[in-house]
């Protein structure tokens, strides 16, 4: 079982869901995050003093996923969120140990 | 730093303005100077004397001379003159007292135009509230900036000369008797006598204008001009650049708002309608459905056509998605003050407590508010099952706007029923735009304003009783329809001219003012557009366009400069 996180840009929330779900995803976490990578944040001017905004709006969209799917998704979330422009984010794919469903008990890939 | 470069002015354009403001400055003084133009009067010294004192129905102290020596009761009058003389002769005393009674009349009704006028002004911080819960917090800043900006720049088009074009020329066929009569506004600088288009005194509000009455009808009629120039922001915000907002509220302060509102209340041709063509009392339009709110409601309308919908607003399909309000505690807030405020837009709009009616319409205007909001309400939930609180809001303003025209001239009863029909409007109104015709406008106030305000002088022309309006714009002022005080009659009790006349005036309005509107800012658009770009858009227009963000604790910022 695979943990796959994306940090995207806000504005390409709708289209990198609706791909999601189109590969048959039936779950997933959004978290609204701020961060930068290589695209810096800009100055800006306050009443005469400059003041530096770092750390810019981003969506943070975890999925839990079987081993196959995680070559789509990665695929179908890095098409989506595309934009040709710096500040597109990042996908990290990581390993899951356990998953449990709360609601019955179900345990590993029967959870997913 | 990019935007810096789209707010160079246009060389040429100031030139030209330069050029109209020198012309204007020298007529004006020219036109003062000749011995025979009415004196202004900046102290108030001269205003308000026995020729102002009047009983309750409206008959002056003072009789004066017959000139007419023509007509049939010339003899009658004539002795009733030489009777008050003789009289007058007698009692100085009386004279002098009738003298401060004129004074009192007309500072009671200097306070009264002033505070209403300070009412209506405080409509600017309800609309600013109302419309930036309406919207997304990315953009809260930018409707703020808007709505201020609005003030300051239309005011400024008002006062080089938007009251001039105005009033100019409201002595004429409109003198506001209530404020003394504003003499030295007396010129047309389109048409003349009974078919004014423009009027031409008081640019720059100097000369015939630096007059105590003048001004306390300027102060009124400014904040009214305020008010079409804010409604525009409801349906334009979220996506159009501050250079262009700016234009369109110098537009609408410069002409487009002088122009109709000339025509209406300064003594222009749409209020002779009744003398020249025999149309009802005229287009009659007491505090604004279609002056103010029409005016507003379809200028936002070819704005918002022009921009087009918002970025996400319409999916591929067509089908509209929601784009929810992010604050409904500005909301609900803003629209009390615009209620508070519309406590002085209507009873303000006799330009004086000596007419009584003030009370009248203060009731109308609640019971019509109150009413709009509970059909808006109720109408809402049979449709969607839930009594939306936005819809609501919206709802108590279209009955607000409704009445705002015919609120002196019917009756209570009437009074709720157009308040529970514009209710009825709005709704219809905001489901229509966003679905049928697809005109994005993110704080309804194209149904609110617009369809409102045509219906507001359309139900003048229904509803009217004949109880108040007696001699209005100058028809029947003894007589009408065969009663002797006979005021402003809709279909319902009588007049069928004035029906037409008000679906008549209403209609072309509404063309006009879009019409205008969208060949004029078609053509801006051309040169430069109107809208953000879509990085802008998408990010939210605060901090690109304003460099500060509403919420900035949304934003983490660094203690330590770059």
């Amino acid at each position: 079982m695979k943990r796959i996180e994306a940090v995207i840009k806000p504005s390409k929330l709708d289209e990198v869901k609706a791909s999601i779900t189109a590969l048959g995803i039936t779950g997933l976490t959004v978290f609204e995050v701020k961060g930068f990578g290589r695209q810096k944040g800009h100055t800006e001017m306050y009443r005469g003093t400059e003041y530096v905004v770092d750390f810019l709006p981003k969506v943070l969209i975890s999925v839990v996923v079987v081993e196959e799917m995680v070559e789509p998704l990665v695929k179908a979330i890095a098409e989506n969120a595309r934009t040709g422009k710096i500040g597109d984010g990042k996908i990290f794919v990581s390993s899951l140990d356990e998953v449990v469903r709360i609601r019955t008990g179900e345990r590993g890939r029967d959870a997913i | 730093m990019a935007y810096v470069s789209v707010m160079r002015p246009r060389k040429w354009l100031l030139k030209a303005v330069a050029a109209i403001v020198l012309a204007q400055w020298i007529t004006g003084a020219v036109i003062i100077a000749r011995a025979d133009a009415p004196q202004p009067d900046p102290a108030g010294i001269a205003t308000g004397d026995r020729t102002s004192t009047s009983d309750a129905g409206g008959n002056s102290f003072v009789v004066t001379e017959p000139t007419d020596k023509t007509a049939p009761d010339y003899a009658k009058n004539e002795q009733a003159f030489k009777d008050f003389q003789a009289q007058a002769d007698k009692e100085p005393l009386a004279m002098k007292l009738a003298d401060n009674l004129g004074h009192l009349r007309i500072s009671t009704n200097f306070s009264w135009t002033l505070l209403t006028g300070y009412l209506v002004l405080f409509m600017q911080a309800g609309f600013a509230l109302l419309t930036c819960g309406l919207v997304r917090k990315k953009n809260a800043g930018h409707l703020m900036m808007l709505n201020f900006a609005a003030y300051v720049f239309a005011f400024l088009a008002y006062y080089v000369c938007g009251f001039a074009f105005q009033y100019g020329g409201t002595a004429i066929n409109a003198a506001p008797t209530n404020l003394g009569g504003t003499p030295t506004l007396n010129h047309f600088l389109l048409g003349s006598g009974l078919w004014g288009f423009l009027g031409g005194k008081g640019f720059f509000l100097s000369g015939p204008a630096y007059d105590s009455g003048s001004l306390c009808l300027t102060l009124f009629e400014v904040v009214f001009m305020e008010t079409a120039g804010y409604i525009i922001v409801g349906a334009i915000c979220e996506r159009i650049t501050f250079w262009a907002f700016l234009l369109c509220e110098i537009f609408i302060g410069g002409i487009l708002y002088p122009s109709f509102g000339c025509w209406v209340w300064g003594g222009g041709w749409m209020s002779q309608l009744g003398n020249t063509m025999g149309w009802g009392h005229g287009y009659v339009d007491f505090a604004g459905s279609t002056v103010v709110h029409g005016v507003g409601g379809f200028c936002a309308m070819a704005l918002a056509v022009i921009l087009g919908p918002r970025i996400g607003k319409y999916d591929k399909n067509g089908k509209p998605r929601a784009f929810p309000a992010h604050n409904l505690v500005y909301v609900v807030t803003g629209t009390f003050i615009l209620l508070f405020g519309w406590m002085g837009f209507n009873p303000g709009s006799t330009l004086g407590a000596s007419d009584l009616r003030i009370s009248v319409v203060a009731v109308n205007t609640n019971l019509a508010a109150v009413g709009g909001a509970a059909s808006a309400m109720v109408l809402w939930y049979f449709m969607f099952g839930k009594p939306d609180v936005t819809m609501a809001c919206n709802g108590m303003l279209a009955g607000l706007v409704a009445i705002t025209a015919p609120c002196a001239f019917v009756s209570p009863n009437s009074a709720v029923l157009i308040g529970i029909i514009a209710g009825v409007i709005v709704d219809l109104g905001v489901l229509f735009n966003e679905r049928v015709i697809k005109v994005d406008d993110p704080c309804g106030a194209i149904s609110v304003h617009g369809y409102c305000g045509w219906f507001g002088a359309v139900a003048v022309g229904i509803f009217a009783d004949g109880t108040y309006g007696s001699g209005w714009n100058g028809v029947g002022p003894t007589t009408y329809l065969g009663k002797a005080g006979q005021g402003v009659t809709g279909l319902i009790h009588g007049d069928v001219s004035q029906f037409f006349m008000q679906i008549g005036g209403a209609t072309f309005m509404a063309i006009y003012i879009f019409a205008f509107t969208y060949i004029v800012f078609s053509i801006v658009n051309a040169i430069s557009p109107m809208r953000v770009s879509k990085e802008v858009e998408l990010e939210g227009l605060d901090v690109p366009e304003f460099g500060l963000s509403a919420y900035p604790e949304d934003e983490i910022v660094s203690t330590e400069a770059a």
